[in-house]
């Protein structure tokens, strides 16, 4: 049934940097502890492989992408794969309205980068819930 | 809109317009009427990153060329941005407090941070930079920063 597709979360691959260690732990968030039924993780780097199960993941539902810069990676590759983005979350965005939660680190990263992370992820995680809502309406109606 | 001088270093794009003066820094500075407005030059901003926080230093504060006007936060660094001259904070870009991007997206133009009252800006000017000194140093710092990568 259409309104069992579970969203998709894409998070930024970048390496070294904390606002791409930000992008992932809120999505790890997300999709194991807030909402595991509801949503699933899609590795960046599998969809720039072009991994079948990856693209086919994104292609069949709608998408959320966290990206960690302006170049927007997860964005723009969900796009390019097919896929539709519900919602763009830029975790520079995010941060401007968490002043108090700087983050730093990028293997570990500080309190300020967890709380800007699970903050995110409470945010994303009531997308989650409005996108699923608007699958079901649609699916009964 | 100011003409420019451009140039590229490995994968990146600098310009520098000419109608205003320079820190060796990348603070601007350009005389508009009794007041000098201020702000990052293009590969300052580039050099630093994203934009997330910009505060500069409220209206009616007094300030000496080197002390602190502003401090931004990026992506990346904190940076703290010296007055290019003696002066008065006579208005602050009322978008810093809510769209600092505009740094990034345009240096010379919207993304200004604030302006002073001048208190001897003929002056203050003879120890600033113009365009095309500020280009050249700014050229030869941007192929440094092109080795370390």
């Amino acid at each position: 049934m259409k309104h069992d597709r579970r969203i998709v979360i894409v998070p930024c691959s970048g390496i070294g940097k904390a606002y791409g260690t930000v992008s992932r732990e809120a999505a790890y968030a997300v999709t194991l502890d807030l909402r595991p039924a509801d949503s699933q993780l899609v590795a960046l780097s599998l969809l720039v492989l072009g991994d079948e199960a990856a693209r086919a993941a994104v292609a069949g539902s709608p998408a959320v992408t966290i990206d960690g810069c302006k170049l927007a990676c997860a964005t723009k590759m969900v796009k390019e794969s097919g896929g539709t983005v519900a919602q763009e979350v830029a975790v520079l965005d995010v941060y401007r309205r968490y002043k108090q939660f700087k983050p730093q680190g990028i293997a570990e990263l500080n309190e300020g980068g967890q709380q800007l992370a699970h903050a995110m992820a409470k945010e994303i995680a009531a997308t989650v819930d409005a996108l699923r809502e608007s699958e079901r309406g649609a699916a009964d109606a | 809109m100011p003409d420019f001088l451009e140039t590229t270093v490995d994968k990146f794009t600098f310009k520098v317009a000419k109608d205003r003066y320079y820190t060796g820094e990348g603070v601007w500075a350009k005389s508009e009427g009794k007041r000098v407005r201020m702000g990052l030059s293009d590969f300052l901003q580039q050099r630093s990153g994203d934009v997330a926080f910009a505060e500069v230093k409220p209206v009616g504060t007094l300030v000496g060329v080197g002390d602190e006007i502003a401090v931004i936060e990026t992506i990346k660094v904190n940076v703290s941005l010296a007055s290019p001259v003696h002066g008065v904070v006579a208005e602050t870009n009322p978008a810093m407090a809510t769209s600092p991007e505009g740094i990034n997206q345009d240096p010379y133009g919207a993304g200004w941070l604030g302006d002073l009252e001048a208190t001897d800006w003929e002056a203050d000017r003879l120890r600033l930079l113009d365009a095309e000194s500020y280009f050249r140093l700014m050229k030869s710092q941007a192929e440094e920063e092109a080795k370390k990568l």
